[in-house]
């Protein structure tokens, strides 16, 4: 029997649960000696969206098109460190669009077995409009989803890893 | 993060007291400071008041949504007011602001900032529902309402 996962996408969105889906990612990575790709989405949609309705001043969506550049690069950078310190290779990709349609593309092109998100929202609206574009994603993933919780527990399951 | 898990009874003020541009955007970023959710108040005013100054932030059919980055927080932080009179906010269509959504975010998380921020636009696009929100009579019903409870 082969291998069940061969390549695992984590999803960085800079949120300390997107780091705590790295960590745990890096141990499975470790453990089932499986490729590992972090994927960081700059959301061109979601900016444009906003000047559209005339919440971003097209200044304003520059500017943040930078920082979000600028947090791709380090978030994507800390995880590269997390998983260099425990031995683990990854690959770092940063790509531009909307979330959800970014991750899905990159998961059918890189043949990933496994998409690694942080903890959800614990409250679920039934309201359409608040809806998160990473349980989008986890929806519409083509492969298996893993949501990561607890991350004490994570730590230390990364901390113990050699 | 989704918007939701910012929304609680304590960063919400219905009605809010202040009757110009100026005084509702320290209204609301002291409901902030009362909620415990910053510390350095001045910082926090000078950074919304700066991006107000570029273009005013009132959208049309009643809606304002007053942002910045600013290293007075840590993460993102949301105030919502409702005035059921209108406050003048310069705003697009020159109608009254009624609906207040006040987003902080630190510097270097502009990703979870931008997604809050366009949960907003599109929350603002139910008009049905923002008029809701405007009557809504207490922080209890606004939570209710926004989180479909």
């Amino acid at each position: 029997m082969s291998k069940p996962v061969k390549k695992i996408m984590v999803y960085i969105d800079g949120t300390e649960q997107s780091i705590t889906a790295a960590q745990y990612a890096i141990c499975m990575a470790s453990f089932s000696d499986a490729e590992l790709i972090a994927h960081y989405v700059i959301n061109i949609k979601a900016m444009d969206d906003l000047l559209k309705a005339r919440i971003f001043l097209q200044d304003e969506e520059l500017e943040y098109e930078h920082d979000m550049e600028a947090d791709a690069e380090r978030y994507l950078n800390y995880a590269n460190e997390l998983a260099i310190a425990k031995g683990v290779t990854i690959t770092k990709k940063t790509s531009r669009g909307s979330v959800s349609k970014e991750l899905v593309d990159s998961i059918k092109e890189e043949n990933v077995d496994m998409l690694v998100i942080g903890e959800l929202s614990h409250i679920r609206s039934r309201m359409d409009e608040f809806y998160d574009e990473t349980e989008r994603a986890m929806r519409s993933a083509p492969c298996s989803v893993l949501i990561v919780k607890d991350p004490m527990k994570v730590w230390e399951l990364y901390e113990s890893l050699v | 993060m989704s918007l939701i898990d910012l929304v609680v009874e304590n960063i919400i003020k219905i009605p809010l007291e202040s009757t110009d541009k100026p005084d509702v955007l320290r209204e609301l970023v002291q409901v902030l400071k009362d909620a415990g959710e910053i510390t350095d108040f001045d910082t926090a005013l000078a950074a919304v008041q700066d991006r107000e100054d570029k273009q005013s932030t009132g959208l049309t059919d009643g809606i304002a949504v007053p942002h910045a980055k600013t290293p007075a927080v840590t993460s993102l932080k949301l105030a919502l007011g409702i005035s059921p009179e209108g406050i003048d906010f310069d705003s697009m269509d020159k109608q009254p602001s009624k609906l207040f959504f006040l987003l902080l975010a630190a510097p270097g998380m502009s990703g979870p900032h931008v997604e809050a921020l366009a949960e907003i636009a599109k929350l603002a696009r139910s008009k049905a529902f923002c008029k809701a929100l405007v009557n809504a009579e207490n922080a209890k019903e606004v939570v209710e309402l926004l989180t479909g409870d």
